[in-house]
C-alpha cells in the first residue's frame, strides 16, 4: 500500500512482458489441454481408427449407445465401482486412525508417519510387481496360509480373489498419503476448542465426537473426492498384476477403455467410454459434496 | 508449529496413551515387509521363482542380478532416460510455473480469470479423457515414439502454476514496487527480486514433480514404442509380462534399483514433499 497507485498500475496498456511470462501456459493450455478435450468429444461421435485415418465416419450418438448395450463395457464399470466402495471405506478409516494415533508426540512419531507414507512415494509399477511376487502361488502370503494351517487361495489367478487381492494392495499403498492430509486437517483444528470443552468437562471421547469429527468435514470430503476420482482411474496395477483377468474378474475401465483404443484401435468408441467416465466422475463428486452438505471450504 | 504451541496442544487433546505406539508396531511392521522382501529377493542367486520358506534359512546373498541388470543392455538406457526426462520436466516445470504462477497472481490483463480457472480446470480433467487426443496430437506432430513426446506434454504443469500462483499471493509486493519505483524493467524483476523470493516453493515444486515424472506409466507407456525409449515404470512393466514373467530376483533387482533415488529424496525432502502432497488439501 505504500507505492502510489500510479506506479502500481500504469495505464490499462498490458506490457509486453506479461504476455511473455504468460506464454508458456497460454501454449500448454491450448494444445495439450482445451485442444484434446474438445477432440476427444467430437471423436466420440465418429467411428475412427488411426490405421485407416481417411475412412472415419460420423455415428451420431451410435459408440454411446454401443457402450450402454456392450456387456464388458458394464463388467468393466462394475469391476471399477467394486473397487472404489470396496476400498474408500477401509482407506479412508485406517488413514483416519493412523493420523489421530500419530497426531500426539511421542518417541519415533515421525518415523511411524515416514513408514505409513513410503508407498506413496514409490511407483505403482513396483508396488504392484512386489504384491504380484507376494500373492504368487509359491510365494510369502501363501506360505503364511499354510503354516496357521489353511489352504491358500490362488489369489490373482482365481477370479473370486483377484480384484479383492488388488483392491487389499490399495488400501495398503494409499493409507497413507490420506493419512497426511487427515494430520493436516486436525493441525487446524483451533487448541482453544478443546482447551474450552475440556475445562467445562467434556471427556475425550465427547470432544471427539462433538469438535474434532464435525470439523474434519472439510478434509473428509477431500479425501472422498480426490480418492474416489483417482481409483476410478485404476490401471497401472491391472496391466501389471493380471491385464484384466482370469475371465475379466479384474477388468477396470480404463484398462477396457485402454485396449479398445491401443489393441482394437477403435478410437471413437474408446473416447465415448472416456466420457462416460468423466461424467460419472463429475457425479461422483458432486453427490459427495452434497451428501455431506458442504458447499466448499470456506462454508 | 513451535514446540510450545504443540505441547500445548498436546495438553488440550488429551496426549497418546502409552500404549499406542506398540499397537502401531505391527501396522509398521505391515508397511516395511513387503520392500525388504523387494530387496531379500533381489539378492537371492539363482533363477526365478519365489522363495520356498524351507530355504529362507540358509538363504545366500549375492549381487548376481544387479550385474545381470547391467549387462542386459536395455536396463541401463531405462534409467538414463528416466533422468533425462524427469530432470527435463523439472526444468520445465519450476521455469514455467515460476514465470505463469506469478503473473496469474500479481499481473492485470484480460483474461486472468479465465486461465486461472484454466489451471483449476486441468487439475480436475481425468487424464483418461485426454489420453487418446493427446494420442493423436502428438501422433500429428510426429512426436510419437521421441523425448518430445515424454517431455513436451508435461513441461507446463497446473499444479506448479497453482503452488507458486498461492505462494505469491501471500508475499508481499513492496519489493518488486520498490524496484519499479528505481525504473527496473518487468522481467528483470521477475528474474532477480522475484525468483530468489520463490525459492521454498520452487523447491516443492522440483520435488513433487521429480517424483510424479518418475513414476509415471499411462502416458510414456502409450507414446513410445521402441525399447530405446522406455522409462524405468515402463521398462519393469513390460519386463516382467515378457520372458522375465517368473525371473524374481531380476525382478526385485530392477524395482530396487528404481525405487532408491525416491527413497534418498524422500529422506532428504521429506517436508517439501509433504507440504506438496498437503497442498490441493488446504486449499479445499
Amino acid at each position: 500500500m505504500s507505492a502510489p497507485a500510479a506506479v502500481r498500475r500504469k495505464p490499462r496498456k498490458v506490457e509486453a512482458s506479461t504476455w511473455i511470462l504468460l506464454a508458456p501456459w497460454i501454449v500448454a493450455l491450448l494444445f495439450f489441454g482445451v485442444y484434446p478435450f474438445g477432440f476427444s468429444f467430437v471423436l466420440s461421435f465418429f467411428d475412427y481408427s488411426p490405421l485407416s485415418p481417411d475412412s472415419a465416419r460420423f455415428l451420431g450418438l451410435a459408440n454411446y449407445a454401443e457402450a450402454l448395450r456392450d456387456p464388458l463395457f458394464w463388467k468393466a464399470l462394475g469391476n471399477t465401482l467394486l473397487f472404489v466402495f470396496g476400498t474408500i471405506p477401509f482407506t479412508t478409516g485406517l488413514a483416519l486412525l493412523l493420523a489421530l494415533a500419530l497426531d500426539g508426540a511421542f518417541r519415533g512419531r515421525d518415523l511411524y508417519r515416514a513408514g505409513f507414507f513410503l508407498p506413496t512415494v514409490v511407483s505403482v509399477v513396483v508396488i504392484s510387481l512386489v504384491w504380484k511376487g507376494l500373492y504368487s502361488p509359491e510365494g510369502p502370503l501363501s506360505w503364511l496360509v499354510r503354516a496357521f494351517g489353511g489352504t491358500p487361495p490362488s489369489w490373482l489367478l482365481d477370479e473370486r480373489t483377484a480384484l479383492p487381492a488388488i483392491m487389499a494392495m490399495d488400501v495398503w499403498a494409499a493409507s497413507g498419503y490420506y493419512m497426511i492430509i487427515f494430520l493436516a486437517g486436525l493441525k487446524g483444528i483451533p487448541v482453544e476448542l478443546h482447551e474450552a470443552a475440556a475445562l467445562e468437562g467434556a471427556s475425550r471421547s465427547d470432544r471427539f465426537w462433538h469438535i474434532t469429527l464435525p470439523l474434519l468435514a472439510p478434509t473428509f470430503l477431500f479425501v472422498l473426492v480426490v480418492n474416489s476420482i483417482r481409483s476410478l482411474q485404476i490401471f497401472t496395477e491391472v496391466f501389471v498384476m493380471t491385464r484384466g483377468g482370469p475371465l475379466q474378474s479384474t477388468l477396470t475401465s480404463v484398462f477396457y477403455l485402454y485396449e479398445q483404443a491401443f489393441y482394437k484401435f477403435r478410437l471413437g468408441y474408446a473416447s465415448s467410454i472416456a466420457y462416460l467416465l468423466f461424467a460419472l466422475t463429475l457425479v461422483l463428486a458432486w453427490l459427495q459434496v452434497k451428501w455431506l452438505k458442504l458447499e466448499g471450504p470456506k462454508s | 508449529m513451535s514446540a510450545h504451541a504443540t505441547g500445548r496442544r498436546h495438553d488440550a487433546i488429551g496426549g497418546v496413551p502409552g500404549f499406542v505406539p506398540w499397537l502401531l508396531l505391527p501396522a509398521l511392521a505391515t508397511m516395511l515387509v513387503p520392500f525388504a522382501w523387494m530387496v531379500f529377493l533381489s539378492l537371492q542367486p539363482g533363477a526365478g521363482g519365489q522363495l520356498d520358506a524351507s530355504r529362507i534359512a540358509d538363504a545366500k546373498f549375492d549381487l548376481v542380478h544387479y550385474r545381470e541388470l547391467l549387462a542386459a543392455g536395455a536396463f541401463p538406457r531405462y534409467l538414463l532416460n528416466s533422468i533425462v526426462v524427469a530432470l527435463a520436466v523439472v526444468f520445465g516445470n519450476v521455469l514455467t510455473g515460476a514465470m505463469v504462477g506469478y503473473a496469474l497472481a500479481r499481473k492485470r490483463f484480460p483474461g486472468n480469470r479465465a486461465l486461472t480457472w484454466g489451471v483449476i480446470a486441468t487439475l480436475m480433467v481425468p487424464k483418461q479423457v485426454l489420453m487418446i487426443p493427446l494420442y493423436l496430437v502428438l501422433a500429428r506432430l510426429g512426436w510419437l515414439d521421441t523425448y518430445a513426446a515424454l517431455i513436451l506434454p508435461f513441461f507446463v504443469d497446473a499444479f506448479s502454476i497453482f503452488l507458486v500462483r498461492q505462494y505469491v499471493l501471500a508475499l508481499p509486493a513492496e519489493l518488486e514496487d520498490a524496484a519499479r519505483v528505481d525504473g527496473a524493467s518487468e522481467l528483470r524483476i521477475f528474474a532477480t527480486i522475484v525468483l530468489p523470493l520463490l525459492r521454498p516453493a520452487l523447491a516443492v515444486v522440483a520435488i513433487n514433480g521429480f517424483l510424479l515424472n518418475w513414476n509415471s506409466f499411462l502416458f510414456p507407456l502409450i507414446f513410445t514404442n521402441s525399447d530405446a525409449l522406455r522409462t524405468l515404470p515402463v521398462g519393469l512393466a513390460l519386463f516382467a509380462q515378457g520372458e522375465h514373467a517368473t525371473d524374481w530376483g531380476l525382478l526385485m533387482a530392477g524395482s530396487t534399483v528404481s525405487v532408491l533415488p525416491m527413497l534418498a529424496a524422500f529422506l532428504l525432502f521429506q517436508r517439501q514433499i509433504l507440504e506438496g502432497m498437503t497442498a490441493g488439501a488446504e486449499k479445499g
